[in-house]
């Protein structure tokens, strides 16, 4: 037995005895020496870090297979098996980590505003500080290169589409009505809270195979995950207040706003110019809830907005030499519900699904029109990623409308309907060959019911780093949407549209900095064109409309040159001609201006804890018809110029004080012309100006928000 | 029974190495840290936390240095890199504490407020809400703990400074957590107990003039 004993000492105090030496050098994939990395075996206290040679050393107990671990900072990190014995004079080459901050990114089309500083071009806040906007998060959108300002549409006009070839999607899932009813000549808004959303990507081409059914721009919002803490939100504004309130439990959290807007007072104080007079002005009230919750492996997410708008209004019509009373009442509903889960080994599963419901009743002097729109997005995503170089993403999903509309006048009904349900998927991936080049090939197969069409949509982009703050990106993409509910309406089966983009876009981002320049091309087939305007019920239709549009477009943003001051320039040149609709030749259609550039700037008042803000915006004249000119489409607006202001003063760190003001300067901006249908007596069409609502729009808002942690007792007497 | 005996003194003997271990590299790295060489320990913290398993305080000290580091540096591309580097550990701290650790809850306050020194614009509004959900949280698991009143203490007063409010209304806070740090015992051996230095600097530097 003491022999035993002698024998386990004996063993033990060999084994302390003999160490084994490991050493070796770390580089990166060009053989550089990395100092600074960690260097150990698993599982053990024995290691070190590398020296400026990036050479290690240390000794160790252990023996036979052990594994060796490199970590190091935006570098993958590093593991070999092997037999101690054998670690010697090891020759590590750390892969870069690409997602990394310094890392190439596919920028190629994209804006995005987030929270991680290097990609994003806006910052979240920006999208309500931004002069001129007064809280629509779409026009902030409209100081990026590449959009057009409508100013009589107020909605998203991208590199010479029209409004309806932007779709937006909210976390993922398609929003079939995504603006604020509105009359003809007066502007609608974004319908949605910019607060509800964390993240923003703008896309003005070219974007992932992801995304259909969008000819020339998609525009994806994200709903924030969790909210930071139980809160009460109270706004009071010259048009209206709202009231917003967020619990928060252990996995889960509500958050509820309600907002109810009349514009009734504000008009009576200030009225809009003539030609816009409300017999009863715009009121909508607006509920919004997101219900969270956090699960083991996922979150899942659900949001419902109801929306009721209605106003009254004398519109001018320049045939009636009078006015007529349009009536508009809209419901609109919409639902989305979806789950992010994590399945373990890099697998993630994205189930999801949109419901709309929306309903317009117009009333137009003795005309009805009552329109009844429903529709569903569902969709179910599939990622996984093999390891930070290797990504692959595949979806399906199914989009159905179902749309009817009663016309009533003079005691006649007619009805028409349409049904349009289209079934598609996706095949995507994200391919990083190091820091300094990726590349991201994409293909959308889509079936198209009413149309009996099958379409195969290639996608590819690619980013190529050139120097350490410096990267080409290009992109190129088919893209099919089909036609508008007007036309379908009439005839189901129409093909639907087509465009291709092609883009190269350079980028260079500093700290502070962003520089970016794009050029494109983008080239329109299958335009849906018809021949009688009067009555389409017995117009021909047919897809035998084709067009192009290219350009160039800047942005340039300073966050640093002047401490406190913050600014971004915009300009974009645009050549776009078309023919579609009822166009007797190619031309350039009334929502494309040559150039349009924006500048926007934001200053911190320190001692006034104040932010001020100007805004300037420009375009060129946009294309009008003048009957009583020959030619099509060959006249010019003025030139459009705006000039913005507003202040947001920090009462305290809950209480806000927002003043704006637009088109200080009080332009008298305008954006065409609605000539008669018949000459009069002396031969010519008689017109009238389409021009702004009002000359200045002045807005004052009190924004307020209790928490727990600071104001426990506002919040019980709420 | 001898071989009882025989076995029992073995296991025992490796039990007592093994602590040992643990504890002669904990103190290796508080000697580096002690030393200025925080990469270093940094880099043995980490180590210590990847061989013991199951125990948080090795990675707290490998995230709180990171944090610490990131606070002074000037190259936002490598701060970002930095945040990131000591968030992944603190989830690993995370991960080998008990779900409501004050401790690990202070250092993500800290971590979150580094970066907001990053960029106020971009970080400002998302996470100043988040910290002072932190702050409220752990104030109400740990009432007594002078490094969460301290730690709660210092951001309040940056924020009032900001919003250009008194940061001095504070200053009780701040002494309250220096009665409590100098009653201070930590739960056992290693966990953390730093704070009370910091304490009183920002009490001098702010509150007696």
């Amino acid at each position: 037995m003491k022999a035993f004993l002698i024998l386990l000492l004996f063993l033990k105090l060999t084994l302390c005895f003999s160490q084994t030496e490991i050493s070796g050098m770390v580089t990166d994939r060009k053989g550089n020496p990395l100092q600074g990395a960690n260097v150990y075996l698993e599982n053990t206290y024995d290691g070190a870090t590398t020296d400026e040679h990036g050479k290690f050393e240390f000794s160790t107990l252990s023996t036979g297979l052990q594994s060796i671990m490199v970590s190091f900072i935006a570098y993958e990190s590093y593991k070999l098996e092997s037999k101690v014995e054998e670690m010697n004079n090891l020759e590590i080459r750390l892969f870069e980590d690409v997602n990394s901050l310094d890392a190439v990114s596919l920028v190629a089309g994209s804006f995005s505003a987030g929270e991680n500083s290097r990609v994003s071009v806006l910052k979240p806040l920006d999208v309500v500080t931004t002069a001129g906007v007064a809280g629509d998060f779409i026009g902030a959108l409209q100081t990026l290169p590449g959009t057009q300002r409508v100013g009589e549409d107020g909605r998203l006009f991208v590199r010479g589409g029209t409004a309806e070839e932007t779709q937006i999607f909210i976390d993922g899932l398609r929003v079939f009505q995504p603006y604020t009813a509105s009359a003809a000549n007066l502007p609608s808004r974004g319908r949605y809270s910019p607060f509800l959303f964390d993240g923003i990507t703008f896309s003005t081409g070219a974007y992932s195979a992801e995304y259909g059914q969008a000819l020339s721009s998609v525009l994806t919002l994200n709903t924030i995950n969790e909210p930071v803490q139980d809160q009460t939100d109270i706004s009071i504004m010259t048009v209206g207040g709202g009231i917003g309130h967020t619990k928060k439990w252990d996995s889960s959290s509500v958050s509820l706003n309600l907002t109810y807007i009349n514009l009734k007072p504000y008009q009576e104080l200030i009225p809009n110019n003539e030609g816009y007079n409300f017999q009863k002005p715009y009121e909508s009230v607006a509920g919004e809830t997101v219900y969270r919750r956090q699960f083991q492996n996922g979150l899942f997410k659900f949001y419902t907005a109801i929306e009721h708008t209605n106003f009254e209004l004398f519109q001018p019509d320049e045939n009636l030499k009078d006015t007529n009373l349009l009536d508009l009442g809209n419901t609109n509903l919409y639902s989305n519900a979806s789950y992010h889960g994590h399945l373990g080994n890099g697998w993630q599963i994205m189930p999801g699904l949109s419901l709309s419901y929306s309903k317009n009743n117009i009333e137009i002097d003795e005309t009805n029109i009552v329109d009844n729109e429903k529709a569903a997005h569902l969709k179910l995503k599939v990622s996984k990623k093999y390891n930070n170089r290797l990504k692959f993403y595949s979806g399906l999903e199914y989009l159905a409308t179902d749309f009817k509309e009663d016309y009533t006048e003079d005691m006649v009904n007619i009805q028409s309907k349409f049904n349009n349900n289209i079934a598609a998927g996706f095949l995507e991936s994200d391919i990083n060959f190091g820091k300094k080049f990726a590349l991201k090939p994409g293909l959308r197969f889509s079936y198209l019911q009413a149309s009996e069409s099958f379409i195969l949509s290639p996608r590819l982009a690619m980013a190529w780093k050139v120097a350490d703050h410096s990267q080409f990106s290009a992109a190129y993409g088919d893209f099919h949407q089909n036609g508008l509910p007007e036309y379908l309406k009439f005839r189901n089966d129409i093909a639907p549209e087509k465009a291709s983009h092609y883009l190269l876009n350079y980028q260079f981002t500093r700290p502070g900095y962003t520089f970016r320049t794009e050029v494109y091309y983008k080239e329109y087939r299958d335009l849906i064109k018809f021949s009688n305007t009067e009555d389409f019920v017995y117009s021909d239709f047919s897809n035998s409309g084709e067009g192009y549009a290219k350009g160039i477009d800047l942005f340039y943003r300073d966050n640093k040159s002047i401490e406190n001051l913050e600014y971004w320039f915009s300009y974009s040149y645009i050549d776009s001609k078309r023919d579609y609709r009822d166009f007797p030749e190619k031309a350039t259609p009334n929502f494309v201006a040559t150039h349009s550039a924006s500048l926007v700037t934001k200053y911190w008042i320190e001692d006034l804890k104040s932010q001020l803000g100007f805004s300037y915006n420009y375009a060129s004249g946009r294309p009008f018809e003048d009957p009583n000119t020959t030619g099509f489409l060959n006249e010019k607006t003025p030139d459009y110029h705006n000039l913005s202001f507003n202040i947001a003063y920090l009462i305290s760190q809950q209480k806000i004080l927002y003043f704006s003001v637009s088109n200080i300067l009080g332009r008298d901006n305008i954006f065409g012309y609605q000539y008669s249908n018949t000459p009069g007596n002396d031969g010519t069409f008689s017109s009238r100006a389409i021009r702004q609502a009002a000359d200045r729009f002045f807005f004052v808002g009190f924004f307020w928000t209790i928490s727990t942690n600071k104001n426990t007792n506002q919040l019980d007497n709420l | 029974m001898k071989l009882i005996y025989t076995l029992l003194l073995v296991t025992l003997g490796m039990g007592l190495n093994a602590q040992n271990s643990y504890q002669i590299g904990m103190n290796k790295a508080f000697e580096l840290w002690g030393k200025g060489d925080s990469a270093e320990a940094a880099n043995l913290f980490e180590r210590i936390g990847s061989a013991e398993k199951n125990n948080w305080l090795p990675y707290y000290y490998a995230a709180q240095l990171q944090i610490i580091g990131s606070f002074d540096m000037a190259d936002p591309v490598l701060k970002e890199r930095k945040l990131e580097k000591a968030q992944e550990i603190l989830d690993q701290a995370k991960q080998y504490s008990e779900k409501d650790n004050a401790e690990v809850m202070v250092l993500q306050a800290l971590l979150y407020t580094s970066y907001i020194t990053l960029d106020p614009s971009v970080y400002g509004m998302k996470l100043s809400g988040t910290i002072n959900e932190i702050y409220r949280k752990a104030l109400e698991l740990a009432p007594e703990n002078p490094r969460v009143i301290f730690s709660k203490a210092e951001w309040d007063m940056g924020s009032a400074r900001f919003f250009g409010e008194d940061p001095g209304k504070y200053c009780p806070e701040i002494e309250h957590s220096l009665e409590l740090f100098s009653n201070f015992k930590p739960e056992a051996e290693f966990f953390p107990d730093w704070g009370q230095e910091r304490a009183k600097m920002i009490l001098a530097n702010n509150c007696k003039k």
